[in-house]
């Protein structure tokens, strides 16, 4: 298949905006994934007694 | 310092910078004669004088306590302090080259002193020396905190800091003697740019040990802001400098790439710097400092993940919107356009998280200024990302392309975002660095907290009424069809904000100094639970009532 | 020797290998999902902008610029003057107006890189040659605020004082075809000696210059110095051939109130 410029660029102009919404839609189901909710309140908690030092 | 590193890692670091430094020579040798060999006898005194600072120290005797138990925060220490010396100097210049622009007699004739020469290494010096500094030198603590584990290494991390800077000062002197690629904010020549690209891998290495070494479960989401910065990066700084130099024994290179293919190269890189530099890193230092300062957890981790792939992945497409008008073709300035449109629903996630966060703390930001420098970051951060997808906008961008709107937008987001987010984050850090209790002087930093909120608000408001002042003049016509006013006639309208401009920088800049002032104070003041009184004192300074007796 | 040179990688791989394989799985997985989602937008974006040599206007008359030109280039560049200086007129009505026929793609194909610019403190600059002249250029970059009360631009007198460099032009000829300029074998030994003999049209090297680069090429005292080639000469030069490289702009948009 040529690699015309009228092909790369239709591509990216449709595959563009297909990219942005699949992704979009991806994201938003992993943040929203309700399993994952007491892992990332943890993670957002932990950080607010970190100085004693590392982990032994 | 030198101390705290065994034998055998001060003969590390001794031999990688006799390496440097015959680098250094062989580039003073090859470039006589050249901008290039000045750069090497820079790199050769630079790396000669590190190690014989590590030679003179080699035989003190090695470290005693077991190194494992405590995170390595000496390069931090540093690098904070290299962040306020590129804010002063680097802030200084942009007062200076604003000054130039009212009053274009400050040049003093000299051939390195003009605008065209000192403005990159404005730019340069904050964006890299000082924003770059301060994401280095938080990235270090962020990273061993979040993982509860000690940095890996003890060389790598002083390979990338000081690395950096020897990147940052072979830019500025360079620009001094007119080495520049003219590529916006990727001035540098080859050398410096093949050089940033080992010291960024050496990040990368360390970042990634350093997280495998983690204690807990979970990589907390300032790290992915910090790894976004550090490999977008790369693959920008990489690809956008792809050039061939005239000589290997000059500075001088053409780019790789000419016309439209350079100017959308350049503004995929422009745009991302702003992207992946001054916002991916400092949205790390704000997720992870902000809520430590405020002591609750973010609002929404959650909302912080969606606007981390947002950004991730709408801003690498919004470069073409630099280009609207241009002859770059129209379907990617509507690609650009469209994707920075896009971009107001992550930003406003972000900042809105930020704003959420502190709600049931807002009696805190009222009396703790360093609070308050991140809120209001956060609120600038909000209305510099509103502006920027609404300049996008073709017909918005035909009136504030290549006008001061656009510097005025740019430093919404420098001083207002960027700095303000750093300065909180230091003046957050700097007591827990340093095992103090505060800051030396709280009313410094509500000082240096005024002085830049007003230095900013009158820089931003100087430059919108200039920009769109400007930007109307130009499309103005008179009722026969013909152009109202010529070039020579905007610039006499632009006179008056071109003051207030250096005012409000001039403003922003002593906020820096009393800033940078205050950290030093605090390092050397001897902390408060030592200062046992055993005499009366109405000063507080802590000078006795009564002189002790002669 | 070699182990002791291997001896901290040794103990990387060590550490892959044992406790922490899964922890380090999740970071790298982490980075290349970083990578993966921000690298695939950019390269779709501007990939098609590579193949557009087939569809960009062709301008089979457009010349090259000549060592001369190309040191003047260099200068403005080193000089920063693209900062306050764009060279791109956009389709704008009044950007038209004001510097002439918008800039076609064609026209910047040899710049590498490109000088577009990106902010206007000073006008655009895409189309200024030849319209004024060389001594009107030579004072004002010399002394602006002499011409255009105004002006807020630096002055540039030291370029008249400066001798332009030439030795390094086949140099810089040659790194320019390698990316792409068509710079022929003639044109890369002689740069210095046509550098020379375009700004000294009384010169035996002048006539070399036009043969060269076409009979269009300016011959010219652009600093107005008879004595020697400085900076100066080499910045002029280039000013006054900014937009002219190529007339197809002017034929393919004719102005307003011509015809």
């Amino acid at each position: 298949m040529e690699l015309s410029y009228e092909w790369t660029s239709a591509f990216a102009q449709s595959f563009g905006l297909i990219y942005l919404m699949v992704l979009s839609v991806a994201i938003a189901v992993y943040a929203f994934w309700p399993s994952l909710g007491k892992r990332f309140d943890k993670a957002a908690k932990s950080i607010l007694n970190d100085e004693d030092g590392p982990c032994r | 310092m030198i101390k705290r590193l065994t034998i055998a890692e001060r003969q590390t670091a001794m031999l990688l910078s006799v390496l440097i430094a015959l680098a250094g020579f062989a580039m003073a040798v090859i470039g006589r004669g050249d901008p290039m060999g000045v750069h090497g006898w820079i790199v050769l005194i630079l790396a000669g004088a590190l190690f014989f600072a590590l030679a003179s120290a080699l035989y003190e005797p090695e470290p005693t306590e077991d190194r494992a138990v405590s995170y390595y925060d000496d390069p931090t220490k540093v690098g904070i302090l290299l962040t306020l010396v590129w804010a002063v100097a680097g802030m200084g210049m942009g007062v200076w080259v604003a000054a130039q622009l009212a009053w274009p007699d400050l040049r003093f004739d000299a051939a390195w002193s003009s605008f065209g020469r000192i403005r990159p290494v404005h730019t340069s010096g904050v964006i890299f020396g000082f924003g770059g500094n301060a994401l280095i030198a938080t990235s270090f603590h962020i990273m061993q905190r979040t993982s509860r584990a000690r940095m890996a290494g003890h060389i790598s991390p002083w390979f990338v800091l000081l690395g950096f800077n020897l990147f940052c000062i072979i830019a500025a002197t360079g620009y001094l003697m007119g080495v520049t690629q003219s590529k916006e904010y990727a001035e540098p020549e080859w050398y410096a740019d093949i050089w940033l690209v080992i010291v960024w891998i050496v990040y990368f290495v360390l970042y990634i040990r350093t997280l495998a070494r983690r204690n807990e479960p979970h990589i907390y989401v300032a790290n992915w802001y910090y790894l976004a910065f550090i490999l977008v990066v790369a693959v920008l700084h990489i690809v956008n400098n792809l050039a061939v130099p005239a000589s290997f024994g000059a500075a001088k290179s053409y780019s790789a790439f000419s016309g439209v293919q350079d100017a959308m190269t350049q503004w995929w890189y422009g745009h991302n710097a702003v992207a992946f530099f001054l916002t991916a890193g400092f949205l790390g230092m704000l997720y992870y400092f902000l809520p430590k300062r405020a002591e609750r957890p973010i609002y929404s981790y959650r909302l912080s993940i969606l606007s981390f792939w947002g950004i991730t992945f709408f801003y690498i497409w919004a470069g073409s919107h630099h280009l609207h008008y241009t002859a770059v073709p129209e379907w990617v300035q509507t690609l650009g356009m469209t994707f920075s449109v896009m971009l107001l629903v992550p930003s406003w996630a972000s900042a809105g998280n930020a704003l959420m966060t502190l709600n049931g703390a807002w009696h805190k930001v009222r009396d703790d200024a360093t609070l308050r420098f991140m809120m209001v970051a956060a609120v600038f951060y909000g209305l510099s990302t509103f502006e920027g997808s609404f300049m996008a906008i073709r017909p918005v961008n035909s009136l504030s392309h290549y006008t001061d709107w656009t510097v005025g937008h740019v430093h919404a987001g420098a001083m207002g975002w960027v700095a303000l987010i750093t300065f909180g984050s230091i003046y957050a850090l700097v007591p827990v660095l340093w095992r103090k209790q505060t800051m030396y002087s709280w009313k410094l930093v509500e000082w240096h907290f005024w002085l830049a909120l007003g230095g900013t608000v009158v820089y931003v408001f100087a430059m919108w009424n200039s920009g769109i002042t400007q930007g109307l003049m130009w499309r103005t016509y008179t009722e026969s069809g013909t152009l109202a006013y010529s070039f020579t006639d905007t610039l006499v309208k632009m006179h008056p904000y071109y003051i207030a401009r250096a005012i409000g920088g001039a403003m922003f800049f002593v906020g820096a100094v009393i800033g940078a002032f205050n950290v030093v104070m605090t390092i050397r003041s001897v902390g408060h639970q030592a200062q046992q009184l055993d005499y009366p004192t109405g000063s507080e300074a802590n000078e006795p009532a009564v002189p002790a007796a002669e | 020797m070699f182990r002791t040179l291997l001896g901290p990688f040794a103990r990387f791989f060590e550490f892959h290998a044992k406790t922490h394989y899964r922890a380090e799985r999740h970071s790298m997985a982490l980075a290349g999902g970083i990578l993966l989602a921000a690298s695939i937008g950019g390269f779709i974006e501007i990939a098609p902008l590579f193949t557009i040599d087939d569809t960009v206007e062709a301008a089979p008359d457009m010349r090259l610029y000549t060592p001369l030109e190309q040191a003047g280039r260099d200068i403005y560049i080193r000089e920063g003057c693209y900062a306050c200086h764009s060279q791109m007129i956009r389709t704008l009505q009044d950007d038209v107006d004001r510097y002439g026929p918008y800039s076609l793609a064609a026209e910047s194909k040899y710049d590498h890189p490109m000088l577009w610019g990106s902010k206007r403190t000073g006008p655009d600059l895409a189309r200024v040659g030849e319209k004024y002249s060389d001594d009107w250029q030579v004072r004002h970059l010399a002394d602006p605020r002499a011409l255009v009360p105004e002006s807020v631009m630096p002055q540039y007198a030291f370029l008249l004082d400066t001798p332009l460099e030439t030795e390094s032009l086949p140099g810089r000829l040659a790194a320019l075809r390698a990316v792409g300029v068509p710079y022929s074998d003639a044109q890369i030994a002689n740069a210095a000696s046509d550098a020379f003999g375009q700004a000294m049209p009384d010169s035996d090297r002048a006539g070399g210059v036009l043969d060269r680069y076409g009979e269009e090429t300016n011959l010219r005292i652009f600093d107005g110095r008879r004595d020697r080639l400085t900076e100066m000469d080499a910045l002029v030069a280039y000013l006054q051939i900014l937009g002219g490289l190529t007339d197809l702009a002017a034929r393919t948009q004719p102005a307003r109130g011509e015809n």
